[in-house]
């Protein structure tokens, strides 16, 4: 065996193992190696029980509903007085977002062209936009805007009301659909800054758009109302 | 010397620039695969030192180790036995071994008493 061919093997033999070492560097960087994917499998299991009891929680809440809907009839029955609370109870969910609601207005559907592209505050700059404009009642992915909604981003994801969302968004928002869309397409306006992001805005005006009410459950565990002073 | 350095340069820009790829499945056993191999290079180059170095031994250790290796953690993985810690302590223990005997030749003959012929 001479010196020569020797050292070609251990050449040869090192190339090969060089190209085992940047192959599963690759797949490391890709997958993240196995702890992340320990991780994983850790988080959907957690995933799985915590959508199972949020979808026990939702039921609770379509029978307290069903509940609260029972006196309010009932309350309807006792005569005018009830009548007119009614009303006025009625009034009050739609500005809390407590009822679905239609009217004229816009769908808009905000798109990405590179992933990521979309980050929450985007949307909250929509959603900015719109109330500006006078939008009476705004949606997103069927998640009503209400006071408390929050809009952030979770993981890979856009949390709005506590559920996680990916692209596109599609918003409905009801209002005078000439102003909101005006508002939005303005020059050097949301639309215009999105496009630099490569975000894709598609602007659609409608004559009855439904925004559906918020499906959650509003409880104050802090405030308290304060008596108007004379 | 520096022809298994260039092999392993040479090797490392092959497997980044061909679309070589592990399905995520395997990458545990691919992982043991490439120790054994490193330290089937470590063992290589500290036989040549040593003057050694055998050719049919090399090479079939390195792929034989390899392969073996990967078989063992696969067959383990399948039993629930964790084979792999097996490969990785004996493979791992001997990678240093070998690393420390070559740092003592290096070191010797930087040093120039002992010094060893090429």
């Amino acid at each position: 065996m001479n010196k020569k061919s020797g050292q070609l093997a251990i050449m040869f033999v090192s190339m090969i193992l060089g190209i085992m070492l940047a192959a599963q560097f690759k797949n490391v960087q890709r997958v993240g190696g196995s702890t992340s994917i320990q991780r994983a499998e850790e988080l959907t299991a957690r995933v799985q029980k915590l959508t199972q009891e949020n979808e026990d929680l939702q039921e609770q809440i379509r029978q307290f509903q069903q509940r609260i809907r029972e006196y309010e009839q009932s309350a309807q029955n006792t005569g005018q007085l009830a009548q007119t609370v009614e009303n006025e109870l009625q009034q009050m969910r739609m500005l809390a977002g407590l009822t679905d609601v239609e009217g004229p207005g816009l769908i808009i559907t905000v798109d990405e062209n590179i992933p990521m592209a979309i980050q929450y505050d985007n949307l909250l700059t929509i959603v900015n936009e719109l109330n500006a404009a006078g939008a009476e009642a705004i949606a997103i992915n069927e998640e009503r805007i209400i006071a408390t909604t929050e809009i952030r981003n979770a993981g890979n994801h856009i949390n709005i009301n506590t559920t996680p969302y990916s692209p596109p968004y599609v918003f409905k928002v009801i209002g005078d659909a000439e102003n909101l869309e005006k508002a939005l397409t303005l020059r050097g306006g949301v639309v215009d800054m999105l496009s630099t992001y490569n975000i894709t805005v598609r602007i659609q005006k409608t004559d009855k758009v439904t925004v559906p009410k918020y499906a959650g459950a509003i409880k104050f565990k802090y405030a308290k109302p304060v008596p108007p002073k004379e | 010397m520096w022809l298994p350095i260039l092999g392993l340069i040479l090797g490392l820009a092959l497997g980044y620039i061909l679309p070589v790829n592990i399905p995520t499945a395997y990458a545990p056993y691919v992982s043991i695969a490439v120790l054994a191999a490193l330290d089937s290079v470590f063992g290589g180059v500290r036989a040549w030192l040593e003057k050694k170095f055998d050719i049919e031994v090399f090479v079939s250790g390195f792929f034989g180790n390899a392969i073996l290796a990967a078989v063992l953690a696969y067959i383990g993985d399948r039993l629930d036995i964790p084979i792999y810690l097996a490969a990785i302590f004996a493979f791992g223990t001997r990678l240093f071994q070998n690393f420390a005997i070559i740092r003592r030749y290096i070191l010797k003959s930087i040093s120039g008493k002992d010094k060893i012929e090429d």
